[in-house]
């Protein structure tokens, strides 16, 4: 029965920003899916290495070629012309390997009209149907998935020690041989960036940690709590000198 | 004018504090770019079923307190900033997922068509509903943002996305931390209720849920290794540290054995680790590969990750937990 779901799995248009580890496992994930392809984009060298851990996971595999280096939007619809073009209909996308590619989860449900299921943790196919668990802060969601759907995974594999060989054996193709006008998907291109040095003094990495600090009530709530009315220091009124209530 | 809408989620009854700080960053870009700033609840009605006859479409009117929960939320939301709220009823339980609340999401969005989409980078729904929205607006998506002051408040994100009042199209931003300000005292403001019509998306049946194991974590974690674990003083500035993070101190039984970590924040020995922060204290046993922000603190020779700590272990820790806490 399982064999009734088309399974894709997108790879990205990147290599893992550290380890192959999470490409492995979403590698290992998909092909529990008789018939599942992998799919990946972008330069040659990623193709390559995708090709080679594909191959090693015993997938098929696909790669579209191109030098753009677009955002989570001009991914996703990439891997939605190539999802059309393979039939498939269940899409997986490693999701950990990359942190913003979750993002690309969502755009290619988007694109697709799926259901979708971010930050799936496990997944066992079962009958013509999907059954997933999802993290969700501290809780474990388990669902159960039947139709088109996009799953970002979250899988890790096993620890890798062998080095990565180039390997040929992947279907390779352009965005023409998709539909996709090179110019058109120009306009979801994000301009380079240039890499971050680390931050390497106490007060540098605690601007850092501070935008990790959206667990936490703002000042506003406590004070609120507390029924001091009295202003942080260095705080301005919530409604500033504009906006509607401000003119 | 254009308008900034805000996603809140609730914790119980009341919003969820990521939300709060969503709330937070988007008053600074409402007020500093002219716009009015929508407060958007998803609230479940169960007195309605999807073959109740409710009018298909929007029925707003003003009506502040019709119901307990949106009460209960309105005057944290006014003095939190917000120049309206809007609940939208759904027959569906709340859950943090597209499939439950999209059809009551895509509802609010088609009716207030927002220039700016803001999202609590840690609320619940803000991985299942913001890059969605983005996707179907065809906006540009930041991921933990914050808010830039200046003569126009900017958002900028970490990849070093941003936008400023001048930049045209729709912005969905996932908001990290917010600049502090003080309560309004507002409390009179509107309240739009909607009711659209739309069940949940059959596709996606919730089974159930259970607690998250540690190694599911999506949230912040702090490391320890062996070593580090062993002395008392880092252990006590770690734990310190995780308060003023929210986060859990993980490590292997032998730092757990030596007191640093809790028996249930044992993790086996290159378990794999995919949370949005770790810092790691020392050489931690654990696999981080899949962390979208690292941070070392006395890692032998580190030098990668977004920032890096040398020097006098437990004081470079302790001044951090202290830096956070006055935020």
């Amino acid at each position: 029965m399982t064999a009734a779901l088309r399974v894709a799995l997108w790879l990205g248009g990147a290599p893992p920003r550290c380890a192959i580890r999470w490409l492995d496992g979403a590698l290992a994930a998909a092909a529990r899916f008789p018939g599942a392809t992998a799919v990946a984009a972008g330069p040659a060298t990623w193709l390559d290495l995708a090709a080679d851990r594909a191959a090693r996971a015993g997938l098929p595999s696909v790669g579209v070629v191109t030098d753009l280096a677009l955002d989570y939007l001009g991914w996703a619809q990439i891997m939605a012309a190539a999802a059309r073009r393979l039939g498939a209909t269940t899409i997986l996308v490693d999701e950990a390997s990359r942190p913003e590619r979750f993002a690309e989860v969502c755009a290619i449900a988007e694109l697709c009209e799926a259901a979708q299921l971010t930050h799936v943790v496990a997944i066992a196919p079962e009958a013509g149907a999907i059954h997933a668990s999802r993290a969700s802060g501290p809780t474990l969601q388990t669902v159960r998935i039947t139709g088109p759907a996009v799953l970002g995974l979250r899988i890790a594999g096993s620890p890798v020690d062998e080095p990565a060989t180039p390997s040929p054996a992947m279907r390779r193709s352009d965005l023409a041989s998709l539909g996709l006008d090179p110019a058109v998907l120009g306009h979801r291109v994000v301009p380079p960036r240039a890499g971050a040095e680390p931050r390497r003094t106490v007060e540098r990495v605690a601007d850092h940690l501070a935008d990790f600090l959206a667990l936490r009530a703002p000042v506003t709530e406590r004070e609120a709590r507390t029924g001091k009315e009295t202003r942080a220091k260095g705080s301005r009124s919530v409604k500033g000198a504009r906006g509607p209530k401000g003119e | 004018m254009a308008a900034v809408l805000v996603h809140i989620d609730l914790d119980g009854a009341r919003p969820h504090a990521s939300s709060l700080q969503a709330l937070a960053a988007g008053r600074a870009v409402a007020s500093s770019w002219g716009a009015t700033l929508y407060a958007a609840v998803i609230v479940h009605d169960p007195a309605r079923r999807t073959s109740e006859s409710v009018v298909p479409g929007v029925a707003a009117f003003r009506l502040p307190g019709e119901v307990r929960v949106i009460e209960a939320v309105r005057t944290t939301l006014a003095r939190g900033g917000a120049d309206k709220i809007v609940v939208a009823k759904t027959p569906v339980p709340i859950e943090p997922l597209w499939s439950t609340l999209g059809p009551a999401w895509q509802a609010i969005l088609d009716r207030l068509r927002a220039r700016m989409v803001v999202f609590g980078a840690d609320a619940p729904s803000a991985p299942e509903l913001g890059p969605r929205t983005a996707a179907l607006l065809g906006a540009r998506l930041l991921l933990r943002a914050h808010a830039v002051p200046g003569d126009h408040v900017e958002l900028r994100d970490r990849d070093g996305g941003h936008v400023g009042a001048g930049d045209s199209g729709a912005t969905v931003a996932l908001i990290g931390s917010a600049p502090r300000l003080a309560p309004h005292s507002d409390d009179d403001i509107d309240v739009m209720v909607l009711a659209p019509a739309g069940a949940a998306d059959p596709r996606i049946e919730l089974v159930g849920s259970a607690p998250a194991a540690l190694v599911h974590t999506t949230g912040a974690v702090i490391a320890i290794g062996d070593d580090a674990a062993g002395d008392p003083e880092i252990a006590r500035a770690a734990a310190q540290l995780a308060a003023a993070l929210g986060a859990s101190v993980v490590g292997s039984a032998d730092a757990a054995t030596a007191g640093a970590v809790a028996s249930g924040a044992v993790l086996p020995p290159g378990a794999a680790l995919a949370p949005a922060l770790c810092v790691t204290i020392g050489v931690p046993p654990v696999d981080l590969a899949g962390a979208t922000s690292v941070v070392q603190i006395a890692a032998a020779g580190g030098t990668g990750g977004d920032a890096t700590l040398n020097g006098p272990i437990a004081p470079n820790i302790a001044e951090l937990a202290r830096a956070l806490e006055g935020r």
